[in-house]
C-alpha cells in the first residue's frame, strides 16, 4: 500500500438514499428561493380581490386561474407558501430545541429528572399533535399557532432524542470517557455535537415536514392564519364550496403545500409511509 | 411473561395518572379562581383532580350538561369511524406492506408512496369528496353518522347503501391514515424477520420455505405491527379528527374543536383524556400482544 493510498480520506458511498435526501434539499431551497422572491414573483400583492374576474380556469393570462374573489391563484400561492414556509420554519426551530436538543439534555440530567420529563413527554406523545396544537392556541392566541405547532410536536422530538442520548449514555465510548475520569459535562458536549453534526439537517426536516402538516391543518380548520395573511391550508378551506365547480382553487394550493412537505420528507430520509 | 404484563400494566397506570393530571391541568382553566396566580391555579388543578376521583368531570360551559353526558354522546361515533378505518387500513396496510416487502416492487413504489404520504390528511379527505362527486355522481351534501346498524336490521336496501356511501369515504380517509402505518410496520418486521440467522437454521433442518415462513415468520411480522399499535391508533385518532370536520361526522373530535373554539375546556379535558387512554390501553395491549405472539418488544 502506498502512503498517498493510506492517507486517503475515503469517499463516502452514494447511495440511493443519498441521492433521495440531496433532491429533498435541493427542493427545499428552491421553495425558499420561490419564497424568498415571492413578492417579486407574485403579479399581485397578497388578498387582492378584482384582480380579474371570478373563477376564471387556468388560461394563458392567469396560469393557474382566479378564486371566487376574483384573486389571481399563482400570486395567492405564492403568498401563501411564504406564509406557510415561515411559519413552518420557526416551528421547527421550536421542535429542534424544545424537542431534540431539550430531550438530548434531559437524558443527561441527575436525580432522574430526565425520566420524569420523558414520562411527560410519553404522556403528550399520546395526545395526536394535531389536537394539541389547537389546545395550546385555544389556549393562547391564533398570532401564536407556530409556537403551539413546534410545541405540540415537540414531545415525539424529545422522546427520540432522550431514547437516543440514553443509548448514547450506556455505549462503550461512554463507559470509557466515565472510567478515564472525563466529566459528564465534557461528555454531554461531545455527544451532542455529534449528534447535531450527523444528524441535526435530518432532524430539522423531520421536524418542518411535521409542523407543515399540523400548521396547515389547523388552518385548514379556522385555527391557524388569519386574512390577509393566508396560509396554504387556510386557501384550501376558503376553496371548499366552489372547489367541485373549479377544482385548480384547491388543487393549486394543495399541490404546492405537498410538494413543500414531499421535499421535507425526502430531506429527512423518511420511510416511505413514515409518519413525520 | 407476567413480569413483562406487570411493568407494562405499572407503565399503563403511570400513563393514564400523567393523563388524568394534565386533563385536571386543563379542566381548571375553567374555574375564574385559577387565574388569581400559581397557588391559586395549582389550588384549582388539585380541586379538580378530587373531583375526577369522584367520576365528576364538571359540566359544559355552553350546554350545562354534564360533560361526561356530552362525551358519552359524541364518542360512540368517533369509535366506529376508527373502528371502520381500521378495517380499511388492515384491509389496504396488509397487502401494501407485504407487496412492498418484495425488493424490487418497493423500490419502484417508494416514489409513488412517498408523494401520497406528502398529503395531508384533509387533502386526501377532500379529493376523495370532489372523486366521489365528480366521478361517482355522489351527493356531496348527504354527510353524518349513518345508522348502520338499523339500516342493517331493516334489511332495506337503500338504506344500507345510502349508510355505507355515508360511512365510506370518512371510513376511507381515516384508513388510508393508518394504512401507511400498517404496511409501514409490517414492512419493517419482515425486513428484520427475512434476514433473522434462525431461518437459515431451520432450512437446514429440513423445513421448506413456506413452512418456516408459516410458522415463524408470520408470527413475528403480526407480533412488529402489534408492537406500533400505539402509533396506529394515534394515527387513526388525528386522522378522525379531520375526517369528522370535512364530513360532518358529529364525534367527539368536532366536540374538541367546537369546545376549544368556546373555551368549554371541562369537555375539552375530558375529551383529550378519552383519547389519551384510548392511545395508552392501545399501546399496552398492542406490546403484550407482540410479547405473546414473538417474544417483540413494544418501542419504549
Amino acid at each position: 500500500m502506498s502512503v498517498v493510498s493510506a492517507n486517503e480520506i475515503p469517499r463516502p458511498a452514494i447511495t440511493i438514499g443519498g441521492v433521495i435526501r440531496a433532491v429533498g434539499f435541493i427542493g427545499l431551497g428552491a421553495i425558499g428561493v420561490t419564497v424568498g422572491l415571492s413578492d417579486v414573483l407574485a403579479r399581485a400583492p397578497a388578498d387582492v380581490v378584482d384582480f380579474g374576474s371570478p373563477l376564471i380556469t387556468p388560461s394563458p393570462h392567469f396560469p393557474l386561474g382566479t378564486d371566487i374573489l376574483g384573486r389571481d391563484m399563482l400570486s395567492e400561492t405564492l403568498h401563501a407558501l411564504a406564509v406557510t414556509v415561515t411559519n413552518a420554519g420557526l416551528a421547527a426551530i421550536v421542535v429542534v430545541v424544545a424537542g431534540g436538543l431539550a430531550g438530548f439534555i434531559a437524558a443527561r440530567l441527575p436525580y432522574r429528572i430526565g425520566f420524569l420529563l420523558r414520562g411527560i413527554a410519553g404522556i403528550l406523545c399520546a395526545i395526536p399533535a394535531l389536537l394539541l396544537a389547537i389546545l395550546l392556541i385555544g389556549l393562547v392566541n391564533r398570532g401564536l399557532a407556530p409556537l403551539a405547532a413546534g410545541l405540540a410536536a415537540a414531545p415525539l422530538g424529545f422522546a427520540r432524542a432522550f431514547d437516543r442520548a440514553r443509548g448514547l449514555g450506556q455505549s462503550r465510548h461512554a463507559e470509557f470517557a466515565r472510567a478515564t475520569g472525563i466529566s459528564p459535562g465534557a461528555l454531554l458536549r461531545r455527544d451532542l455535537t455529534y449528534e447535531f453534526r450527523d444528524s441535526f439537517l435530518s432532524i430539522a426536516a423531520r421536524a418542518l415536514a411535521a409542523v407543515t402538516i399540523v400548521l396547515s391543518t389547523v388552518s385548514f380548520l379556522g385555527y391557524g392564519a388569519t386574512p390577509p395573511h393566508r396560509d396554504l391550508g387556510l386557501m384550501i378551506a376558503a376553496a371548499r364550496d366552489v372547489y367541485f365547480d373549479a377544482w385548480w382553487t384547491a388543487a393549486v394550493p394543495a399541490a404546492a403545500l405537498a410538494l413543500f412537505i414531499l421535499c421535507a420528507r425526502l430531506a429527512a430520509g423518511l420511510e416511505e409511509g413514515e409518519r413525520a | 411473561m407476567w413480569n413483562f404484563g406487570l411493568r407494562r400494566a405499572g407503565r399503563l397506570a403511570l400513563g393514564l395518572l400523567g393523563a388524568i393530571l394534565m386533563a385536571a391541568v386543563v379542566a381548571a382553566q375553567a374555574a375564574p379562581a385559577a387565574k388569581g396566580g400559581l397557588l391559586h391555579f395549582i389550588g384549582t388543578v388539585l380541586s379538580r383532580l378530587a373531583q375526577f376521583a369522584r367520576l365528576d368531570f364538571g359540566s359544559s360551559a355552553i350546554s350545562a350538561a354534564p360533560a361526561a353526558q356530552e362525551l358519552a354522546q359524541r364518542l360512540p361515533a368517533t369509535l366506529e369511524l376508527v373502528a371502520a378505518g381500521s378495517l380499511v387500513a388492515a384491509l389496504i396496510g396488509i397487502p401494501l406492506g407485504v407487496i412492498l416487502s418484495i425488493g424490487r416492487v418497493s423500490r419502484a413504489a417508494a416514489p409513488l408512496i412517498q408523494i401520497v404520504a406528502a398529503a395531508p390528511v384533509f387533502c386526501a379527505a377532500l379529493a376523495l369528496l370532489w372523486l366521489s362527486v365528480q366521478v361517482l355522481h355522489w351527493d356531496a351534501q348527504l354527510q353524518g353518522a349513518p345508522d348502520l346498524w338499523s339500516a342493517l336490521a331493516s334489511g332495506n336496501g337503500g338504506s344500507i347503501r345510502e349508510a355505507f356511501r355515508m360511512l365510506a369515504l370518512p371510513a376511507l380517509t381515516v384508513g388510508a391514515a393508518g394504512a401507511a402505518g400498517v404496511q409501514l410496520a409490517l414492512r419493517r418486521a419482515v425486513n428484520e424477520a427475512r434476514d433473522a440467522p434462525y431461518r437459515r437454521g431451520l432450512k437446514m433442518m429440513g423445513l421448506s420455505q413456506f413452512e418456516v415462513d408459516r410458522l415463524y415468520l408470520v408470527p413475528q411480522v403480526f407480533a412488529g405491527v402489534l408492537a406500533n399499535l400505539g402509533e396506529i391508533a394515534l394515527s387513526l385518532f388525528s386522522a378522525a379528527a379531520v375526517a369528522e370536520w370535512v364530513f360532518g361526522w358529529p364525534g367527539a373530535a368536532v366536540l374538541f374543536l367546537k369546545s376549544v373554539a368556546l373555551h368549554d375546556w371541562s369537555v375539552v379535558a375530558l375529551v383529550l383524556l378519552s383519547f389519551a387512554a384510548i392511545t395508552l390501553i392501545a399501546e399496552f395491549l398492542g406490546s403484550l400482544g407482540a410479547r405473546a405472539l414473538a417474544g417483540i418488544e413494544a418501542n419504549p
